[in-house]
């Protein structure tokens, strides 16, 4: 024990000093055929994420909630090796985290740790994904946990207006469904069906794993081919990709006893792939900005005025806001796409936000799991992990029309929610639209 | 005029030899590099080249501590001021161009006890950096019209709050905790407050804490120490010192601790989970650092899955999350323990939490294997705030504000040292028996059912 803190000391110590271009170059391998991602990270932190294709698209709406609750249920309801206080007890010896998350269309298997603990570590990550026990006892304890954490969702007003949002947008497509379900659909779910789930989704055809750490090359390759030695291959699987188009606006609203109002739009964006997809991406960027300078900085309508190209299998644009004054904000924001269509982005406003896209690509460097986490999501969506590192250079070369063209080609009708005093707001303000100046989407 | 001549001359000499003084004492961890300029501004330049990009940040001896009732949420609003226009960016649009020019990604927060401002940018425009940084703290310019459109913008993120169960949860378990000087820790303020704010009410805070020697200038990244000084020297070198210590010409007036326990239920339409909030008076750095440290021990040794407390509450499924914190202030900082039950088991929860708080100081509430254990987690946690670079100057500043800089180099090895014997005492002296306010927020429909005011009282 007193050894492992002068290591640890040590590893505090050399953080301190942390030398420019410490990281080694990139790379990828095939491992008892699933593909291995690795970045070496310069730094004593070893970050793992097994990710499993499909997310919404595994299962049908009625059982919508059973990835999430298995994905928990990895490390919360033991293995066939330690019981989940006996697993849990190890991992906080470590001060190390292993944890499953689910998403739309993926989900992943995390874990993090300091290099000296990384083989203790690993072997309770790879019990958790290879011989997870599903205790009856401990299963009943995390179902009733997701049910309050569901609940606890709909009083966080950004977390109801989302999942508002993607129910009215999404409805008839997977994407409508919350990978955390709803209470009537995780009270049903057993022991048993969740692990049976769990099996026909654990294969390598629908693996990619990603490591950040500084691990040799033949260590990460006998540990993920000992990992993976039990796991079947399965069925070729590819995460299917579809377009989202709004025909015409609409605005659906919900009384909540709130302090102000939550509003949220969704519209189109291109699909990973696109080739104005990047173009889109710098766009949206540009227009965040513009929306918080109409809407915080020149009126003050908002505190939190926010808008996100929101990338997936189904890519979307939103635009969220909390306001006292609904009908003056759809006023400015109809006014401000209506201008940016009509006029387009500037060259200097294309130029500036490449500037702030490098800082925050430099920035997403500074850690393990935000490197981990951009190249599983490269990969997955786009079948290019090195995407990455790359993007920062194809950013460069887009020009103001490429921009602006995107912004014109995607931005048409939107899907509008509003949560708060209904008395507040007049539907029809929403109704109006932003049509003017744009190409239709053509997709 | 001699006597302006001889003034800041004392003034610099008094100064001059405080930098000396403090830095013969001062600890830093390597890589950190520590200078007074003559005016008093303290420089911190943290070196670490991980990335190509540089933060610079300005940390003030300013907040919420510093607000009595009529000014409460103005350190607050004076923060998003800062963002909207000065002598080189006369107004908000000017200066969001500049940061998008300069490609920084940037924010302010107002806390208890600190209010910073940080720009992180690519390495090569450090000098720009400090240059807009320069001109934001120094020469802002407040104008009604601009004060006018900001007030909705703070009293929305006010409504944000209210409309969130937990964040009203914890609002009024601070008006009870800290009574009459609530406004001296909550920096969001009071509505009317940020509403009849003017230009006048911001030169007044200007003018009282906003000093190069009530400030530290953190510049941390790629950077060289030795051009990060010069830079820092030449762009804020001439930034007069105020000739007095703002804290000490303003003090704090002193927290009255709990007469007796408050216990409140508060109802909420949208809080479809309930979650319960007990609050403690804690220790103070600058009368008990040594319980400030012990805090933290103890709050991760009650985090541990094998602790007494998630034992009894989490895994008897009693609740999803309980989790004790400790929030280190110069002046009392409160001991949080946050609940969220089991809807369907409220009562046995809360019966259980107050149990877990009774036994708190039992030599057997935790072996010597756990607290072995919760040292090497912090240990461990060290290595993991350190990783991203950009967050150091937030954490060292942090720590500049509320108790030293000393004790941010110390803290490491200041938590290997913790014995079962201070953590008793930190127990003793401020959680076991001591008066608390426990609040609980719930949907009204279930409090129908459950009637949570019957059982939500002291033990009997």
């Amino acid at each position: 024990m007193k050894n492992k803190i002068l290591i640890l000391f040590a590893a505090v110590g050399l953080l301190n000093l942390q030398m420019a271009n410490a990281q080694g170059k990139p790379y990828d391998m095939t491992v008892n055929g699933v593909k291995v991602i690795v970045q070496p990270s310069g730094n004593e932190i070893v970050e793992v994420e097994t990710v499993i294709k499909g997310g919404v698209q595994n299962y049908p709406a009625d059982k919508a909630g059973i990835e999430a609750l298995a994905m928990n249920a990895l490390t919360e309801c033991g293995t066939l090796r330690h019981d989940k206080n006996a697993f849990k007890n190890q991992l906080d010896k470590m001060g190390a985290t292993v944890y499953g998350v689910c998403g739309k269309d993926y989900s992943m298997i995390r874990m993090n740790c300091v290099k000296p603990d990384f083989d203790n570590v690993w072997a309770l990550y790879n019990e958790a994904i290879t011989i997870p026990k599903f205790d009856e006892k401990e299963f009943q304890r995390i179902r009733q946990d997701a049910i309050n954490s569901l609940k606890e969702q709909d009083s966080q007003p950004d977390a109801a207006i989302d999942k508002f949002a993607s129910k009215v947008a999404f409805a008839g497509r997977p994407y409508a469904q919350d990978p955390y379900g709803t209470v009537d659909n995780v009270s049903k779910l057993t022991a048993e069906q969740t692990k049976a789930y769990y099996q026909s989704i654990l294969t390598k055809s629908r693996m990619v794993i990603v490591v950040v750490a500084d691990l040799d090359r033949s260590v990460i390759e006998q540990k993920v081919s000992q990992m993976l030695a039990t796991i079947k291959q399965g069925a070729p699987y590819e995460l299917k990709k579809s377009f989202f188009r709004v025909y015409k606006n609409s605005f659906s609203s919900e009384e909540r006893g709130l302090a102000t109002n939550y509003i949220e739009g969704i519209t189109s964006g291109p699909e990973p792939g696109a080739d104005d997809y990047n173009a889109f991406y710098i766009a949206m960027r540009i227009f965040y900005d513009k929306h918080f300078l109409y809407i915080r900085t020149r009126n003050g309508l908002s505190y939190a005025p926010l808008t996100q190209f929101s990338s997936g299998s189904t890519s979307v644009a939103k635009f969220m806001v909390s306001t006292t004054q609904p009908d003056k904000y759809i006023e400015v924001f109809d006014k401000l796409v209506d201008t940016v269509k009509m006029e387009g982005f500037k060259p200097d406003e294309v130029e500036n936000m490449k500037m702030t896209y490098l800082t925050g690509f430099y920035s997403r460097q500074e850690t393990n799991q935000a490197q981990a986490a951009s190249m599983a999501a490269n990969e997955v969506l786009f079948n290019n992990w090195k995407r990455a590192i790359t993007l920062v250079n194809d950013v460069k070369k887009l020009t103001p029309e490429q921009v602006s063209d995107a912004f014109r080609k995607y931005i048409t009708n939107i899907v509008w929610v509003y949560q708060g005093d209904t008395k507040k707001v007049t539907a029809q303000n929403f109704l109006k639209g932003v049509d003017k100046g744009g190409n239709p989407v053509a997709q | 005029m001699p006597f302006k001549f001889t003034r800041p001359l004392i003034l610099t000499l008094v100064v001059s030899l405080l930098a000396v003084a403090a830095s013969a004492q001062l600890r830093l961890p390597e890589g950190y590099y520590w200078k007074q300029l003559p005016n008093g501004l303290q420089v911190l330049v943290i070196e670490n080249a991980k990335v190509p990009l540089v933060t610079v940040e300005i940390a003030v001896k300013n907040g919420a501590y510093t607000e009595g009732p009529e000014y409460s949420g103005l350190s607050h609003l004076f923060e998003h001021m800062f963002f909207k226009a000065n002598k080189d960016y006369p107004n908000q649009e000017a200066f969001l161009k500049r940061t998008q020019q300069l490609g920084a990604l940037w924010n302010g927060t107002t806390d208890v006890e600190r209010v910073n401002y940080f720009f992180t940018v690519e390495k090569d425009s450090m000098v720009a950096d400090l240059k807009f940084m320069n001109a934001a703290i120094r020469f802002p310019i407040y104008r009604e019209e601009d004060m006018k459109k900001e007030r909705p913008v703070v009293d929305g993120e006010f409504q944000r709050l209210e409309s969130d169960p937990g964040s009203q949860l914890w609002l009024e378990v601070q008006r009870h905790l800290w009574g009459d000087l609530v406004t001296r820790k909550v920096a969001i303020g009071i509505h009317e407050v940020i509403n009849t704010a003017t230009p006048e009410k911001m030169m007044v805070i200007k003018n009282k804490y906003y000093f190069p020697n009530n400030s530290l200038l953190t510049i941390c990244g790629d950077v060289k120490h030795e051009q990060a000084f010069a830079e820092a020297e030449k762009i804020f070198g001439d930034w007069a010192n105020s000739g007095f210590d703002p804290i000490q010409k303003y003090p704090i007036p002193a927290f009255k601790p709990l007469d007796s326990s408050t216990y409140f239920v508060k109802e909420m339409s949208i809080a479809q989970t309930p979650y319960m909030w007990f609050s403690w008076q804690g220790p103070s750095y600058l009368t008990d650092s040594a319980s400030t440290i012990a805090a933290d021990v103890f709050s991760t040794i009650v985090g541990l899955n094998a602790s007494k407390m998630q034992q009894a509450l989490v895994d008897k499924n009693l609740a999803s999350n309980a989790s004790l914190s400790y929030n280190t202030c110069k002046y009392v900082g409160p001991i949080d323990l946050f609940v969220v039950p089991n809807p369907e088991k409220v009562k046995e929860c809360y019966a259980e939490v107050m149990n877990q708080i009774k036994h708190f100081a039992d030599p057997d509430y935790f072996t010597d294997e756990q607290l072995q254990d919760a040292k090497a987690i912090r240990l461990r946690e060290s290595i993991h705030r350190k990783e991203k670079p950009s967050t150091l100057a937030n954490q060292a500043s942090y720590q500049w504000c509320s108790t030293s800089l000393n004790y941010y180099t110390d803290q490491d090895n200041n938590y290997q040292k913790v014995t079962r014997e201070d953590i008793a005492r930190y127990v003793n002296k401020y959680i076991l028996g001591k008066p608390m306010v426990a609040g609980m927020i719930i949907k009204p429909e279930m409090n129908k059912q459950i009637n949570a005011g019957s059982f939500f009282t002291a033990a009997k």
